[in-house]
């Protein structure tokens, strides 16, 4: 079945660029699509079976890899909506580059070995230049470059970080190794080279997840790149980060390591969350103001690692949350340049007036964002704090809660302006655009799903978060 | 021989701090790629022919050739020939560089290995804050570059460093780490800020 999707995706991605019809285009990437949901219900019905040998459809990669389906269509809609005003070229471009994106963070996903991992995270970075690049602007070529050479840098010392795996074991072939395979010989290895080897891993993988300290090339990319992308690039990307260093923290956790590993994340999660507040508090940019958001949520998910226990369901449950709810956030942002003309905040306002249905969204979507009930989030961050009070942890619970202070009041602040407010600049010309409420109906789907999770998690999930983490200690 | 191509390899990390013409890091970079060949056939010595091939085709067509021409055009565009919009003066650059190496030394006999040779460790570690320092310290696209391109080659060395074997896997790695290489140099290196080879715009 993999083996037929890696290749169906290819033949589909050819087949847009022999055709040129913008209307084949639009079923290739509806069909894949629909075989991507197809994949994750195989992967399900299929659990922890490995496939084509370096592909294991485990707990944590079925998760993830069932978020990217569900996010899969709204993200092709919004697509097809913001390239309807491009030629034919441009709107070819961008979707066998969606296609050939998602295959390769479904690779990631699904990949059992750390080289295979490695080599689908690379390739996500080639996918998504093409994404970012999508304007041919000047500023877009920066920030395409910025994406393409951190990333690269970043990828490359996670590499040294694999071929420390490979000195552990004494032999050449430790890089070819599966997962389960090597967390045989941790016990055996020298604590120094497991330490070094998780930390180029953490500083490697953290351009993917977005964490500090290489969190500005995600930034940056969300500044310029079409927002259905921002949307993929701020979740089903981040999220392949996280699985990177999950796995490799899964993977050592069975050694003394252990606390070392937790206290590296809560640290490098408290500097994100500082990082995030400083900067969302003086945002100009709206969806550089998201991408901040997103460096908090990661940081919350990175302290929530370092917690153990009850904080490992909390990172989990914030991934799958965070997915959707910020998703749904970046498509609005699609919308509201096409009614505002702008993403300077500067020059946003009177939402509510010109578009009431996008209001709504950014009001829920703020409301779940910020884990203020009834949002799903919620749950996530009470159990982050839950575990930091049992750990007795004050000061990164009391450090957390201020800068999550700082975090509510700018995105908070913000978005008022720019629903109720006059704008504090008009700009000099905008071209507003009628958007139909219709197309904010995947949005709140998706604010919906994280406003039921709060009151209601179903067992199928609560089972799949639980598997995911059964192999850590508790 | 590995030992003379190990240390000759050194030499040109300690000779990128102190350079300050562009085109002598470019020559630089063409040398470590004939370097890494020599050390690589050296050491390789259970490899299979077509694995030897495609390393040979790595190191020689690629990182001394290749690399270096895309490189030698990107000067050639933005007119710029001298490193002189360093963050740092050049003269801190040495001491750091030579604070590096003696790191590398220390961390290298530190984490002693039966199964690594300690000479490649230390010297991959210091190919390895030698680009990160290159990276940090010069505000130049085509230095941040040039930083890029000696993290390879410390992938590349420490990938050596476990056995007399290269596995596929591992080659495949690699190649698709030239290959953005090579994409980052020939796409991005030729459009971006011709004039200035600096970045500016995106900024909070």
């Amino acid at each position: 079945m993999l083996l037929m999707f890696f290749i169906i995706a290819a033949i589909m991605v050819i087949l847009i660029f022999l055709f040129r019809n913008r209307m084949i285009t639009k079923f290739i990437a509806v069909g894949y699509s629909i075989m991507h949901i197809l994949l994750s219900l195989y992967c399900w019905s299929n659990s922890d079976a490995t496939e084509l040998r370096y592909f294991t459809f485990n707990s944590t990669g079925v998760l993830l890899l069932s978020i990217l389906s569900v996010l899969a269509i709204p993200t092709i809609y919004h697509g097809f909506v913001y390239t309807r005003g491009d030629d034919l070229k441009k709107f070819n471009i961008y979707h066998a580059a969606l296609i050939t994106l998602m295959t390769f963070m479904s690779g990631a996903y699904l990949a059992n070995g750390m080289t295979v991992l490695w080599i689908f995270v690379e390739a996500t970075t080639l996918a998504v230049a093409l994404l970012i690049y999508h304007d041919r602007t000047e500023i877009a070529l920066e920030a395409t470059w910025k994406y393409v050479f951190i990333c690269s840098a970043g990828i490359a010392l996670a590499y040294l970080g694999i071929l420390f795996l490979g000195f552990i074991y004494g032999r050449e072939d430790a890089a070819s190794l599966t997962f389960s395979s090597l967390s045989v010989l941790i016990n055996q290895a020298n604590p120094m080279y497991l330490k070094i080897a998780f930390l180029f891993v953490l500083i490697g993988f953290s351009t993917k997840m977005g964490l500090f300290p290489m969190h500005t090339v995600t930034i940056d990319a969300h500044s310029v790149a079409p927002p259905p992308v921002s949307a993929l690039i701020s979740t089903t990307l981040m999220n392949v980060g996280f699985l990177a260093i999950y796995r490799v923290y899964t993977l050592f956790s069975s050694s003394p390591i252990l606390p070392f590993m937790n206290n590296v994340l809560i640290f490098a999660g408290l500097l994100s969350l500082l990082v995030a507040a400083g900067y969302m508090l003086k945002a100009k940019h709206l969806k550089r103001m998201l991408a901040y958001s997103s460096l908090e949520n990661m940081g919350l998910v990175a302290i929530a690692t370092g917690v153990g226990g009850s904080g490992y369901y909390a990172a989990l449950l914030l991934i799958v949350l965070h997915s959707f709810a910020k998703s749904s956030l970046f498509y609005q942002m699609g919308q509201l340049s096409r009614v505002l003309g702008t993403f300077r905040l500067d020059d946003c306002g009177n939402y509510m007036k010109l578009y009431p249905a996008g209001s709504l969204v950014l009001i829920t979507g703020l409301i779940s964002i910020l884990a203020i009930p009834p949002s799903g989030l919620f749950i996530s961050e009470f159990l982050i704090m839950k575990g930091l009070v049992f750990n007795n942890q004050w000061f990164v619970l009391i450090t957390a809660i201020i800068l999550l202070c700082f975090v509510i009041y700018a995105m908070s602040t913000r978005f008022m302006h720019i629903i109720f407010s006059n704008p504090r600049h008009y700009p000099e010309f905008t071209q507003s655009v009628k958007v139909r409420p219709v197309e904010t109906v995947t949005q709140f789907i998706l604010l919906g799903i994280v406003v039921i999770i709060c009151f209601y998690q179903p067992q199928f999930l609560v089972d799949i978060i639980n598997q995911s983490f059964s192999l850590l200690p508790r | 021989m590995i030992i003379y191509l190990i240390v000759f390899f050194a030499v040109t990390l300690i000779y990128f701090a102190s350079a300050e013409r562009l085109v002598t890091y470019v020559r630089l970079i063409g040398l470590q790629g004939l370097l890494l060949c020599g050390i690589a056939i050296s050491e390789l010595k259970d490899v299979n022919t077509a694995n030897l091939l495609f390393i040979v085709a790595e190191t020689l067509l690629f990182k001394t050739l290749l690399i270096p021409y895309l490189l030698s055009a990107i000067i050639g565009k933005s007119g710029v020939t001298k490193v002189h919009r360093q963050a740092l003066p050049g003269f801190y650059l040495i001491l750091f560089s030579i604070a590096a190496l003696l790191l590398s030394v220390v961390l290298a006999n530190s984490l002693i290995n039966p199964f690594v040779n300690t000479i490649y460790m230390t010297i991959a570690l210091y190919t390895l804050f030698t680009g990160l320092l290159l990276i940090v310290t010069h505000r130049l696209i085509i230095s941040h570059l040039i930083g890029f391109l000696i993290v390879e080659n410390a992938v590349f060395i420490f990938s050596l460093a476990v056995g007399s074997e290269m596995p596929m896997l591992i080659n495949i790695g690699i190649l698709l780490d030239i290959f953005v290489g090579v994409l980052i140099l020939g796409f991005f290196g030729l459009r971006l800020k011709p004039h200035t080879n600096e970045l500016t715009m995106l900024k909070d």
